[in-house]
């Protein structure tokens, strides 16, 4: 070959070469993409991870903080940065050369949740109230199932629960219950018979995803009865835009043999969206740790550890249909509560019963008399319009209660062996209480400036009760409230918050008389006449209250304070008033004073929380003063007219003092395993009247709850899985008024876990309890059955399956 | 300084306020073992015939009244209090029973008692003679703070 063939076969080789050698460097990039990623205070993170897409490269920055990504094209790219104890990082990076980033991680507190929430708005509302707030989701349901859904929440720091038999409970918080305490559902105040000792709250614990608690006086924004608290159940998500799913929970639980479902389905096109929901449980009667109840002297054997009667079922029907339009949201929400539960068949209230045992042990599901059946149907209407300068809110509600209470005819006092036919009583219904309840709320919040921001808001409930059945307690009666409140939030910084309101309350009861329906042989100067006594007189009472709420909310990195001084209020409630009765539950006889005065209640909270990565304190003490506490005194005397014999109890007013407070921490003894202290104590005494130097009754006893979780996914980020112990302790209740018993002290062990598994790739959840771990035999000093002795339920292994689709 | 003093002197007087034991948490006692005591569980009261009701009550404090009642059982829908149960007559429905139902008041200052009333139960009234059956004697007794106790003894009322 001549020379000159090969120099240019040389050059163009060698060209060649160069030219794809530089294409190859081009398709590699030649960018570099590098950084330093530090903390809040600016010093460097060593370890933490980078992630880059797309091209999925990762890599973990060195000693001093540093991180580079090599050989990049040109393009957008995420960067993603992680590191325990901190949030996750994220941030879009257009690379046209090579580029250094300076990345600052903000501190992931720990906090007094307890379970983890994926959003952040349990800090935000807490943020944005001065009263203690306790923020729940379902998640947190389902990890301490219970009976119901105060058993549920018993769990929290100052809530605890009145429960009757294993599915039913009244809600209490720092020690208030009854008509102190108030509910909420989808804004609207749900109203049943609070008064009752044995009546339970009629919601459905799987029908919520966020329950707010709020302790303290909250008279300002919700009126009359919410002295205790204001338990808010929320039904919140949403779903997306055309979308369609939905949930399906079973539930088993051993103790009581429940069986129980409850589905979900959602679905959405653009605007209108709709959620329908179902829940049946079954259950039997329920087991304790013995096989005697010593009602007095007298021994009542139970067959098989089993309270016969005591089983229930509980229907539940939920439908809404929303529409979203950005801020502006309307939704309607209809549902159907029916539950039926059996009493204890050995005793009617207090009364020792003789029982057919044959009848009632052939079976541990069916329910004889005596039982309750009660029916809530609701209406509710809610719109939300949310703009720029202003967001509103109006809701309209209808509800119908529908109480009955079966048991046997029993002749009291001057009955007759039957009741006259004509009179329509059915010879088994002991009471009923019908109440038909319309409600209305508006509520409008407007920023004054850029730091103050005004709320205010009206209500409106109108109540129509009714009452039947052989036994009398309550009147009939009917029951108008009215109230107006204006509340004022100022930022003078980013990290404090002052609050204070005001709300005026006008209310008028109207009460029906009554009169026995048979006679009651009466002596009136030596002569005997047969009358119908009267029960209850017609009455009509009018009562305005002036309430107020002032806080203050400081929050710095580690520390958040909160100070909240307030009025708040509650209208009597006709028994209060007009009752002339026997209470046959509890052999009283029992005596309404119309002059009662509505109660007010002056309370002072305080709310200390300190937060570091790996431990959180929170102190919440409270002090609390009524001038005016409205108690039903048990007196000395016998009534043979009025009261068949039975003691006299009466309504009398009385200056009240309470004091305690909770104390909740958390401590993440390494990133997997967290423990936590709950303790709660409560203190009250009447400082006047016939029960000076006494306590109030139901009061619970000081408590402690140590808790240890192992979580070892990402503790931070999932719930799931985790297995959990929790130990409960609870001190000796001696502080008892007429007609309590000193209730001993008591530990008791539950253990909870959760997984998650894919069944041919459904994601399946669940989680697994064993409530009463050691079958321990323990008094609860507020359960309705604890003054005839019977102990709490026995050891219950509960599994819960949830499947999402 | 001061204030610091004043708010644990305030504690203190508090907590001790708590743990003072003048109030009375005791219930009255129904004292049937005594012996004189009538009648008691399983016995038997004569129509026709009046009787002696003996009871010994005591209290940690004062007592404050009591209230008798018998009332008719012929269906066993109640439950003696006591221990052991006694032998039922057949159930049956009443046609008409006998009712008695009185209070008494205890005098002021007395933390024992001795129940002694005669109770008369007539044959019968305008309606005819009462029923002979199963019946229960109610008995409740309160303190003067407000605590009672109850006691429900089943007897049988027959004709001579």
């Amino acid at each position: 070959m001549p020379l000159k063939h090969l120099k240019y076969k040389a050059v163009a080789f060698l060209t060649l070469a160069f030219l794809l050698w530089s294409n190859l460097s081009l398709s590699q990039g030649t960018y570099v993409l590098s950084g330093k990623v530090t903390d809040n205070l600016n010093k460097p993170l060593p370890g933490a991870t980078v992630a880059l897409s797309p091209g999925k490269k990762s890599t973990v920055t060195d000693n001093d903080g540093n991180f580079s990504f090599i050989n990049l094209p040109a393009g957008r790219f995420s960067v993603e940065v992680s590191f325990m104890g901190f949030q996750k990082f994220s941030e879009i990076v257009n690379l046209e050369n090579s580029q250094e980033v300076d990345i600052r991680l903000t501190e992931r507190m720990q906090n007094l949740q307890e379970i983890i929430v994926a959003d952040n708005y349990p800090l935000h509302r807490n943020s944005e109230e001065t009263l203690n707030v306790e923020v729940v989701n379902d998640d947190f349901l389902k990890q301490f199932l219970g009976g119901s859904l105060m058993q549920s929440l018993e769990r929290l720091p100052g809530i605890s629960s009145m429960d009757i038999g294993a599915g039913q409970s009244k809600p209490v918080i720092r020690g208030l219950g009854f008509n102190r305490v108030v509910v909420v559902e989808n804004g609207i105040k749900h109203e049943a018979q609070q008064w009752g000792a044995d009546h339970g709250l009629e919601v459905d614990q799987f029908a919520f995803d966020r329950i707010e608690i709020i302790k303290g006086p909250s008279s300002l924004t919700y009126g009359s009865d919410a002295i205790g608290g204001v338990i808010d159940l929320k039904q919140v998500q949403i779903p997306q835009v055309k979308s369609f799913g939905g949930n399906i929970d079973l539930i088993g639980k051993s103790n009581n043999n429940l069986a129980g479902t409850s589905a979900l389905v959602f679905g959405r096109r653009e605007k209108l969206f709709y959620t329908f929901r179902g829940t049946l449980l079954d259950y039997a009667d329920y087991r304790v740790p013995v096989d005697v109840i010593d009602i007095y002297s007298y021994r009542a054997t139970l067959y098989k550890n089993r309270l016969r009667n005591t089983a229930g079922q509980e229907k539940n029907i939920h439908f809404s249909l929303g529409f979203q339009n950005n801020g502006t949201i309307h939704r309607i929400f209809v549902s159907n509560v029916s539950t039926r539960q059996g009493f204890f068949a050995n005793t009617h209230g207090l009364e020792p019963r003789r029982v057919d045992t044959a009848l009632h042990d052939k079976s541990d599901r069916d329910i004889h008399l005596p039982y309750q059946d009660v029916n809530h149907f609701k209406i509710i209407s809610r719109s939300v319009v949310q703009k720029q300068k202003f967001s509103a809110r109006a809701e309209l509600g209808y509800q119908h209660n529908n109480r009955q209470e079966w048991s046997p005819y029993t002749r009291h006092g001057f009955m007759p062996p039957s009741i006259p036919a004509e009179l329509n009583i059915p010879a088994e219904l002991e009471r009923q209480f019908i109440k038909l309840v319309y409600s209305a709320n508006l509520q409008a919040e407007f920023p004054m400036n850029d730091a103050t921001e005004i709320t205010s808001g009206l209500s409106l409930e109108y109540q129509d009760n009714d009452i039947h059945g052989r036994s009398f307690i309550i009147p009939a009666f009917e029951q108008l409230n009215a109230g107006g409140f204006m509340l004022m939030k100022h930022r003078p910084s980013e990290q404090v918050l002052l609050q204070a309101g005001i709300r005026y309350d006008h209310g008028k009861l109207h009460t029906a008389s009554y009169s026995d329906w048979y006679t009651t042989p009466v002596e009136t100067n030596g002569s005997i006449t047969d009358s119908m006594l009267q029960r209850a007189p017609e009455l009509t009472r009018s009562f305005s209250s002036l309430t107020w709420s002032a806080g203050l909310n400081y929050h710095a990195d580690h520390l958040s304070l909160k100070l909240n001084a307030g009025k708040s209020f509650r209208m009597p409630a006709p028994q209060e008033l007009a009752a002339n009765g026997v209470n046959y539950h509890r052999f009283s006889y029992e005596k309404g004073n119309p002059d009662i005065l509505p109660e007010t209640s002056y309370q002072l909270d305080a709310s200390l929380e300190y937060h570091t990565r790996r431990f959180a304190i929170g102190i919440t003490p409270f002090s609390n003063y009524f001038p005016n506490y409205i108690y039903l005194n048990p007196g000395f005397e016998h009534d043979r007219l009025y009261g068949n014999g039975n003691q006299v109890f009466t309504y009398t007013q009385s200056r009240v003092l309470r004091l305690g407070g909770e104390l909740h921490s958390h401590y993440n003894i390494i990133p997997q395993l967290k423990a936590g202290l709950i303790l709660n104590y409560i203190w009250s005494e009447q400082l006047s009247g016939s029960k000076k130097g006494f306590t109030l009754p139901f009061s619970p006893p000081a408590s402690a709850l140590f808790h240890l979780k192992f979580a070892p996914g990402e503790m931070q980020l999932k719930q799931f899985p985790y297995l959990a112990a929790d130990v409960k302790m609870v001190a000796p209740q001696n502080r008892i008024v007429p007609p309590e018993e000193k209730t001993p002290g008591f530990a008791v062990v539950n253990l909870s876990a959760g997984t998650e598994i894919n069944i041919r790739r459904q994601a399946v959840n669940l989680t697994f309890q064993v409530q009463n771990l050691f079958n321990k035999t323990y008094f609860n000093h507020t359960s309705y059955y604890r003054l005839i002795h019977v102990p709490e339920p026995g050891r219950n292994v509960i599994l819960g399956i949830n499947i999402p689709f | 300084m001061k204030q610091k003093l004043f708010m644990v002197a305030l504690a203190v007087s508090l907590l001790s306020a708590c743990n003072k034991d003048d109030t009375d948490l005791e219930k009255p006692v129904i004292d049937f073992s005594a012996e004189d005591s009538f009648p008691n569980n399983c016995d038997t009261l004569w129509l026709g015939e009046t009787f002696n009701f003996r009871s010994a009550f005591t209290d940690n404090s004062e007592l404050g009244s009591y209230s008798i009642e018998i009332h008719e059982n012929f269906d066993h829908h109640s439950h003696s209090t006591e221990e052991t149960p006694c032998e039922l007559m057949p159930e049956k429905e009443p046609v008409n029973p006998f009712e008695f139902l009185k209070d008494y008041v205890i005098p002021a200052k007395r933390s024992s008692y001795e129940a002694n009333v005669d109770i008369e139960i007539p044959e019968g009234n305008n309606e005819g003679h009462f029923d002979e059956g199963d019946y229960d004697v109610s008995i409740s007794l309160t303190d003067r703070e407000g605590w009672s106790t109850q006691k429900i003894i089943s007897v049988k009322l027959l004709k001579r």
